[in-house]
């Protein structure tokens, strides 16, 4: 395979083989050509709704209670669907749980590990890091408070650094204004996020409000640095959470079919249709996803900035082999 | 159907997967990937639009219409509306997964370029 | 029971291994075995009910439940229908039981992982198995692709479970980019189909398409063939199974090529059988062309490989080409021979990962040129990989005969003489590989000792007997099997019209097919026996000589690089939509 390669600064200019342009060009040209002519054969925008979009704008009010008939299909006669998308995000969010995980003690012998180790000496290049990677590292062992012997604790906010100090800035928080701002916008922005869940249109605004949260949680961590945000975001017990919402989902689901004899029927008695608890167990449903999405989106994000460096071997010990 | 939307979506889906098969750069081709799902949104989007329609939600009805005519009325599709729902929760959930692919590809091979991450081949 | 009740618990084998799968971290931080106890009751418990099901479907039956309590209106179906035929039961019971007998044999090789990691493991398989599970079993198109998509996001992190093989994260990368392009493929076709129809059960499509299919259903029809394509591993939509299957351990390999390229072909089964129907379009022409060419592309690139896994991997893509050959003859021989194959698939597929990955776990090595006298160092998993090697090249007794024959007298109904050498082709070189993964990994005798020793444990001893039972069963008793199980399950696929009224109406009868087999046919047998003598001859003329140039051609034609498999896959989707455009 190849030799010692640069670090991922020093590539080369990208430039690609000349085939893969030409055929590139020609493939995406006729995947386009391929749907305008699918697109030629779609009804124009004066054909009638289909009949089951009516049908879901006319169950929406007198079956289930909700204003909003979207809301109706999310949670409603196409629940199902969503209780499936439930675990697609569960899914993701325990694949990047595993890719991201640190290493763990393991009994007995790995055939695996030790696979693993002659193709990593035969793989990963022995480039030692050069100064701006090495600033990069020191400044990700800060973040994630293990600093190591030759590293010195940044300063807290840039409005201690003088004028004049030379790039990068290696601030934990940032500046007062943006500091303040942020402390002026967050109790609305959440605020918000529970509006979207509890009322939006109707109830259902699980999943966004899920994310608005999660947007929340990172405008706490940019503006006042990872210590502030480290008190609530605790792998174990966020991951916690996230199962009791998609347990909760689960068994909002199952009640249907124990009480009502149908997977996913409704089993809540329907509150007047634009109040909190209108539309039966769609609220319930929207509120377990809040749960599920908000910590789930929260635990992918931050298991990408805490990722360690636990499989390779670390350029600081190069020469030992960092675990098999 | 909206002409011009079918159309750019169409364009936009060409040049993501322009990105995705020619660019080596493997944060590229992640890009590539978003660009393509955002333009099946705007596809699933466009797919949904009736002339004249108004949204298919019956709070708080246009001037002029009650809740019970808009059920009859001209809405757009809320159907396909839900199609795209699940489709952005896809969307956000395998760009996470790739993205931490892609850092500890770099972890292994200190590189992002697809091809010098070649050991599988033949 | 009565059907009500029957139809009622139609969801639960889907849900049982979800609440599994969202149990078993928290369990996990407990005790990690614990977790994989759990997981293997959920999905006992799943096959249960599936059990409590089998009679009334297999007896030539569908089974309809409206999830949601709603019922159709006037033919229009808004919501999820659930429908058991006896193919979709099938391919779910297949699905439960190999999977906990998956979980079985990861309880006692993979046990002494990490808690984090075993607990993360257990979730995304249970996830996985509930996703094919629930894609069998499910009647709208809508729900497949979120079905398809809780499998493709599993199999991301199954993948790349080995952080320390750098391969394995560069093979979690290119099922990405694949998987990814497919998803927005069957998305970009069911969005297509539910504009112009304005249906997503497959009850409703049928009657709105069958017979009377245009062109822009005919590019839709393309789109998912493609997406789905790239999931069961056909080609030139194949480029992420090799690598996938080098990486990943070992019983993950067997779910994927066992259940979850099982899922990609019920999908595309479904749609072309059940709901376009086979005499519109000329979609069983472009299924035999798919089939072929993967038949024949895994069988060449198995012959070369050095990785005892990738190796098998090239295989899968072989026998799923087989299974969609017999699919493709459109008759019920074919048919029930195409559904039959599947489900050995798994079974023998299953028994030689496991087998492999049991190679690996125990001595580190992954490749041929570096294994040998195995047969006296670990006697069970050499007796496993022996037995689904046999399994494959398809001798009496076992499950493999009886399949291929099927699709062989499904091939030689239609006087399809030429699918029909190839496929004997396509089978001789396979043979011929695996024959040369055995001597050179099991049989050849080796002077050096191997690092670790270890014995075998009775989990992983029962895993294999209980799935060389099943290959040697299914095999002995392949005409009692066939008439019970696999001729229902091609009923309802060529009877798509009973199928669809069944669903819209919550339950109907489908007719009886007899499938015509004669065991002991001595054409079939001296076929078979011509063909173990050429790929015995084959493989020991390979051990000597260099690389034949079209071995060579195709070998360089894997890249390895995700941008080129990625491009013969969009090449792949235009030609197939093309062939169902044009031809």
């Amino acid at each position: 395979m190849s030799p010692a390669e640069p670090g991922p600064r020093a590539e080369a200019r990208e430039h690609e083989p000349t085939h893969r342009r030409w055929v590139g060009a020609a493939l995406a040209a006729g995947l386009a050509v391929a749907l305008g002519a699918a697109m030629a054969g779609l009804p124009s925008d004066h054909a009638a709704l289909p009949a089951v979009a009516r049908y879901a704008m006319n169950v929406a009010l007198p079956r289930w209670g909700l204003t909003e008939p979207v809301n109706e299909i999310v949670y409603g006669t196409r629940g199902f669907d969503t209780f499936g998308e439930t675990f697609l995000l569960l899914a993701a969010v325990v694949s990047v749980i595993l890719i991201t995980r640190s290493k763990e003690p393991r009994r007995g012998y790995f055939g695996e590990s030790a696979a693993g180790a002659r193709e990593r000496r035969r793989t990963d290049p022995a480039a030692p890091a050069d100064a701006s990677e090495q600033a990069a590292r020191a400044a990700e062992r800060r973040e994630q408070d293990e600093p190591g012997p030759g590293d010195r604790a940044g300063p807290a906010t840039p409005d201690a650094v003088p004028l004049g100090t030379p790039a990068p800035e290696t601030a934990e928080a940032m500046t007062v204004v943006t500091r303040t701002a942020i402390r002026m916008a967050l109790p609305v922005l959440a605020v918000a996020g529970l509006y979207l869940a509890a009322w939006g249109y109707s109830p259902g605004g699980g999943f966004p409000g899920g994310a608005v949260l999660t947007g929340v949680l990172l405008l706490v961590y940019a503006a006042f640095g990872r210590r502030r945000v480290a008190r609530v975001i605790r792998p174990g017990l966020l991951e916690g959470i996230e199962l009791g919402g998609a347990t909760a989902i689960i068994v909002t689901e199952l009640l249907g079919l124990i009480l009502r004899g149908s997977f996913s029927a409704n089993w809540l008695p329907l509150a007047a249709p634009g109040t909190i608890l209108s539309g039966g167990i769609a609220q319930l449903f929207s509120a377990s996803e809040l749960i599920e999405v908000g910590t789930g989106l929260a635990i992918t994000i931050f298991a990408l900035i805490g990722m360690g460096h636990d499989w390779t071997p670390d350029e600081r010990d190069s020469g030992r082999e960092g675990g098999s | 159907m909206i002409l011009v939307n079918y159309l750019a979506a169409a364009a936009l889906l060409s040049i993501g997967l322009y990105a995705v098969l020619t660019r080596r750069n493997m944060i590229k081709m992640v890009m590539g990937l978003s660009l393509m799902e955002a333009a099946t949104y705007l596809f699933m989007i466009s797919l949904a639009y009736r002339s004249g329609s108004t949204a298919p939600v019956l709070l708080s009805p246009p001037p002029g219409q009650t809740e019970h005519s808009l059920v009859h009325g001209n809405v757009a599709d809320p159907v396909l509306q839900n199609f795209c729902l699940t489709a952005v929760v896809i969307g956000v959930a395998v760009t996470a997964v790739f993205l931490s692919v892609v850092v500890r590809i770099a972890q292994h091979y200190r590189t992002l370029d697809s091809d010098r991450v070649r050991e599988l081949r033949g | 029971m009565t059907i009500a009740a029957l139809s009622s618990l139609l969801p639960l084998p889907v849900a049982i291994p979800l609440a599994g799968a969202v149990t078993a971290p928290l369990l996990a931080r407990a005790s990690s075995r614990l977790a994989v106890i759990v997981s293997l009751l959920a999905m006992a418990g799943s096959a249960a009910i599936l059990l409590i099901e089998a009679p009334a479907v297999f007896g030539g039956r569908v089974i309809a439940q409206y999830l949601g309590n709603w019922r159709p209106a006037g033919g229009h179906v808004l919501g999820v229908t659930f429908a058991a035929d006896p193919f979709g039961l099938l391919v779910a019971l297949a699905a439960a039981l190999i999977g906990a007998i998956l979980l079985l044999y990861t309880l006692s090789e993979l046990g002494g992982l990490g808690h984090r990691e075993l607990g993360g493991y257990a979730c995304l398989f249970q996830l996985l198995i509930a996703a094919v599970i629930g894609a069998a079993l499910t009647a709208d198109l809508f729900n497949l692709f979120v079905w398809f998509e809780v499998a493709a996001l599993s199999s991301y992190g199954l993948a790349g479970f080995f952080l320390e093989r750098p391969i394995a994260l560069e093979a979690a990368f290119k099922v990405l980019v694949l998987t990814t392009l497919a998803s927005f493929s069957v998305f970009v076709g069911a969005g297509l189909e539910y504009a112009r129809h304005g249906a997503l059960s497959f009850a409703q499509l049928h009657h709105a398409l069958a017979g009377h299919a245009g062109p822009a259903d005919a590019i839709a029809l393309g789109l998912l063939i493609a997406g789905f394509a790239t999931k069961a591993g056909l080609a030139p939509f194949h480029g992420w199974l090799a690598d996938v299957h080098t990486a990943a351990p070992g019983p993950v390999n067997a779910l994927f090529s066992a259940l979850m390229d099982a899922l990609g072909v019920v999908a595309i089964v479904r749609l072309v059988f059940q709901v376009y129907g086979v005499h519109g379009l000329p979609v069983l022409g472009l299924l035999m062309a798919l089939g072929l060419g993967s038949a024949l592309l895994g069988g060449i690139m198995a012959l070369a490989q050095d990785d005892l896994k990738r190796l098998l991997a090239y295989d899968t893509i072989s026998q799923v080409g087989i299974v969609v050959i017999g699919f493709a003859t459109g008759n019920s021989a074919g048919v029930a021979g195409g559904v039959y194959h599947l489900v050995n698939h798994a079974a023998f597929k299953a028994l030689l990962f496991l087998a492999a990955g049991a190679v690996l776990h125990r001595t580190g090595r992954t490749r041929l040129s570096e294994l040998g006298g195995l047969a006296r160092r670990m006697p069970v998993a050499t007796a496993a990989f022996v037995l689904g090697a046999l399994s494959i090249a398809g001798i009496p007794p076992l499950n493999g005969y009886v399949s291929l024959s099927l699709i062989h007298s499904g091939l030689q109904q239609d006087h399809e003489t030429i699918p029909y050498v190839l496929t004997l082709a396509a089978q001789v070189i396979t043979a011929a590989a695996l024959g040369r993964a055995a001597w050179l990994g099991f049989f050849r005798p080796r002077r050096g000792e191997y690092e670790w020793q270890e014995r075998v444990r009775p989990g992983m001893l029962t895993a294999l007997v209980s799935l060389g039972a099943g290959c040697i069963a299914f095999g002995a008793f392949g005409p009692e099997v066939l008439r019970r199980l696999m001729a229902p399950a091609a009923a309802g696929l060529l009877h798509p019209g009973r199928y669809a009224s069944a669903v819209l109406a919550g339950s109907g009868r489908l007719p009886a097919l007899a499938v015509p087999f004669d065991y002991g046919s001595p054409a079939e047998l001296i076929s078979v026996g011509l063909s173990v003598l050429v790929a015995a001859a084959l493989a020991w003329l390979y051990l000597r000589i260099r690389e034949p140039l079209p071995v060579r051609v195709l070998r360089a034609a894997h890249t390895g690089s995700a941008n080129d498999y990625a491009g013969y896959a969009i090449a792949g989707t235009l030609l197939v939509i093309a062939a169902l455009r044009f031809a």
